[in-house]
């Protein structure tokens, strides 16, 4: 061996070294308040329990990057957590391993096997489910004192009984949705009633709301809660548990309305071909184990996947600022918050996703 | 006859001069070599080969080779025959076998929304399917594969290339008679956008123009004590990060923020009747003036710090008034530095993303941001392309015409 290969291979040995000692796994997801509630939860209990270092990296949604890291032949991550409707896209396209669920999944704290455990079939093979969360509304309780709360999802849309600017996000996905059922449509109806009456009579009541720059649109988490605090907006929907943490950890003046939600469910995806997969598989079946699941409920107000991790909850359960604080209450799921929701298709948004988001984006441009 | 020169060395001068040369010109082209592949591998190959994708249907055409056969005499009306059915059943089930189905799921699905659930449900029933009548059977699979609208859109998809996605950038189609359309009015959006961002591109380099040309003629002027103080204050936002300098632009300039707060204080708006400045054209506008300024005032500089000053001393002293003198000699004198910096600020803006993503709202986006959401969200990769080829071909185009009205050798940068 010449004096330069060996000096090569040392050189390699060496670089490579950090790499083949500290085994890591590389996670995406939402950033904020919900990352922070993985890393509690179960994210760093894992990291202490195996040794394996849990990286966390923030997105904000969709699939062009790890598409392009396929394509491109350098997938750096390991595991994702998506929307229902990407967990079917990236199935579809062959981005995520299929599971074999029974046999991939640990059986819950129960005893029950998993696909008994989770509360509903997978939308896809590539999906393991990690939360439910909701698509609701808050409000700033400045703006509107408790002699004149908005109280349904009617009020959000009715601009003479509540003034101000409306924060909605910033894509077609729960706007949809939440308009139909304000202009009357059964929340049970919604996808039905768009797939025979199309999507106008949503468009018109959004048109209603945000004429005159009476609309601001969020892409980020983190974007409704600060919108609600400064007062650039009076009401704006969110994904609620960034509520939640607003108004119990930073204790900012919000008060959030359940009626109209949109019950949505969330999911980890295994990336097929990441840098780490089989530590990503071990990691993932302890994150959406019973106690993991569970684990993410002491930090933020989503319901876990798991009826057993439910079992788990002992209320007070949520570790905020000033101690513990019942959580059961807060979740999407709970009975005073499901009198009257949509539940989210993703089945609906993968077929119709690419028509709808045309004429979304049309709708804005226009406004 | 005159004898040929001979160098020292007996050699003919013109062959050892032709060596010298051509050595010369092989040093030259060596030194280049690097920066030509440089130019080659990290330039030109990626953008051929995104322009390529724009028409590049192979991938979706090589799972429907069998319907290729048939599909292509059906004359688009009504259904088409059992062959078109019995060849599809063929591709989908060879698709299926190889897990293949969920491509062509998505990719029919830019051609008409629903195919994604439509080859899904179909694939999952396929294992029972009886041999003959396949018609029937996918009919009654769903009741879409009896919808001529589905069976267009296959017929449409079966081609290997096709420049369709370039229609779309202009939100028009090809309907079931071949004829050129535009798309339902509610649909369209692109050439919406694509006016915009000229507009955009337009004006903020005209709004650049107006406010750096004082700059640079005071930075070109002054003691150079004060101009090395006036240039960092360029030059400082130039070192800032684009998302902090936007970011700072959305503080100032929100409803609640520290602009609309100093007009209200003073009263010259009322609480209620905050100024809308940002997530819509004023905001987008703002921000990206602010944000090229820098590319305005440096070549405007450079070249303002060649006039000679005695120039304008000169006209004044033989009769001309400032106004005049300004007019016919140091004007002309810039415009080289004005077509550089235009230039420069407009091909800059019309590619411009992040600032309209952030500050735009619904008004404020422009088109690099509709190419950004086909990247990152539909994944129609070939409509971002092409869309992104388009956008190439403009800015081309406007350095042709500024070639035409300018010429590129009057351009000076520095």
């Amino acid at each position: 061996m010449s004096k330069l290969s060996k000096g090569l291979t040392l050189a390699a040995l060496v670089s490579s070294a950090p790499l083949a000692l500290a085994a890591e796994v590389n996670v995406v997801s939402w950033g904020g308040a919900y990352t922070e509630s993985q890393m509690k939860g179960y994210g760093n209990p894992y990291q202490e329990k195996s040794g394996v270092t849990v990286n966390w990296i923030d997105y904000s949604g969709g699939l062009g990057s790890i598409r392009s890291q396929v394509e491109a032949g350098a997938i750096t991550w390991d595991i994702m957590d998506v929307y229902a409707k990407d967990t079917i896209v990236g199935c579809d396209e062959g981005l995520f391993v299929e599971f074999d669920f029974d046999n991939d999944f640990p059986a819950g704290s129960d005893g029950s096997k998993a696909s008994d455990d989770f509360f509903t079939e997978m939308p896809s093979k590539c999906a393991v489910g990690n939360i439910l969360y909701s698509w609701n509304y808050g409000f700033n309780t400045n703006t509107f004192p408790s002699s004149n709360e908005p109280q349904t999802i009617q009020d959000f849309f009715d601009k003479d009984k509540f003034s101000g600017t409306r924060g909605i996000y910033a894509s077609a996905m729960s706007n949809l949705e939440i308009a139909l059922v304000a202009d009357g449509v059964p929340a049970a109806d919604v996808y039905s009633y768009m797939d025979e009456h199309g999507t106008d009579r949503a468009f018109a009541k959004l048109s209603e709301l945000c004429a005159d720059d009476g609309c601001w649109f969020w892409s980020g988490g983190a974007q409704p809660p600060e919108a609600l605090v400064s007062g650039e907006v009076s009401m704006s929907t969110a994904w609620n548990g960034r509520l939640f943490n607003a108004m119990v950890a930073e204790k900012s003046p919000i008060k959030m309305v359940w009626d109209g939600q949109v019950l949505d469910y969330e999911y980890f995806v295994l990336v097929n071909g990441g840098p780490n997969q089989a530590e990503a598989m071990k990691a993932l079946q302890y994150f959406t184990g019973s106690e993991g699941l569970a684990g993410s409920a002491k930090h933020i107000s989503y319901a876990p996947f798991r009826k057993s991790s439910l079992d788990l909850i002992q209320d007070p359960w949520f570790e905020g600022p000033d101690g513990n604080l019942d959580i059961m209450p807060h979740m999407p799921t709970a009975p005073a918050n499901t009198k009257n929701y949509i539940l989210m298709n993703g089945e609906w948004w993968a077929d119709n996703e690419t028509d709808v988001n045309d004429q979304w984006e049309a709708w804005k441009a226009g406004l | 006859m005159t004898n040929p020169i001979l160098t020292s060395d007996g050699q003919l001068l013109s062959v050892k001069l032709k060596k010298a040369e051509s050595h010369k010109r092989r040093t030259a082209f060596l030194l280049v070599l690097p920066l030509f592949l440089f130019v080659v591998v990290t330039y030109l190959l990626p953008i051929g080969s995104l322009m390529v994708k724009s028409i590049d249907n192979r991938e979706l055409f090589s799972y429907l080779v069998n319907t290729n056969d048939s599909i292509h005499e059906w004359d688009g009306t009504g259904l088409p025959d059992e062959t078109v059915y019995t060849a599809f059943y063929k591709d989908l089930t060879l698709a299926v076998a190889n897990k293949k189905q969920g491509k062509i799921a998505t990719r029919l699905n830019y051609e008409q929304s629903g195919y994604s659930s439509l080859i899904k449900k179909t694939s999952r029933k396929l294992k029972k399917f009886t041999e003959g009548e396949y018609k029937a059977q996918f009919i009654k699979a769903d009741k879409r594969w009896g919808k001529t609208e589905y069976l267009l859109a296959l017929q449409k998809a079966t081609v290997a290339f096709h420049g369709r996605k370039y229609l779309t950038t202009f939100d028009l189609n090809v309907n079931s008679d071949g004829d050129i359309v535009q798309i339902p009015e509610k649909k369209r959006i692109n050439v919406t956008l694509w006016l915009r961002t000229l507009l955009v591109a337009v004006g903020v380099t005209f709004s650049c123009f107006l406010l750096a040309y004082p700059i640079a003629h005071m930075l070109a002027t002054t003691r150079a004590k004060y101009a090395n103080i006036l240039m960092i204050c360029v030059l400082l936002p130039f070192w800032t990060s684009l998302l902090v300098r936007t970011s700072s632009w959305m503080v100032l300039l929100q409803k609640q923020g520290v602009l609309n707060d100093i007009l209200v204080f003073f009263g010259i708006v009322a609480d209620e009747q905050r100024l809308v400045m940002m997530y819509n054209m004023t905001g987008t506008f703002i921000t990206m003036t602010q944000i090229l300024l820098p590319f305005m005032v440096l070549p405007l500089y450079s070249v303002m710090k060649t006039i000679s000053p005695t120039l304008m001393r000169a006209a004044t002293s033989m009769g001309s008034t400032p106004l005049h003198a300004f007019r016919r000699i140091y004007f002309p004198l810039t415009y080289s530095g004005i077509s550089a910096g235009s230039i420069l600020v407009f091909v800059l803006a019309a590619g411009y993303y992040i600032t309209p993503a952030l500050v735009g709202g619904a008004k404020g986006v422009l088109i690099s941001n509709r190419i950004a959401y086909h990247m990152q969200s539909s994944l129609d990769w070939s409509l971002a392309t092409a869309m992104g080829t388009v956008l190439l071909a403009t800015v081309l185009v406007a350095y042709w015409v500024y070639n035409r009205i300018v010429g590129i050798d009057n351009m000076r940068i520095g």
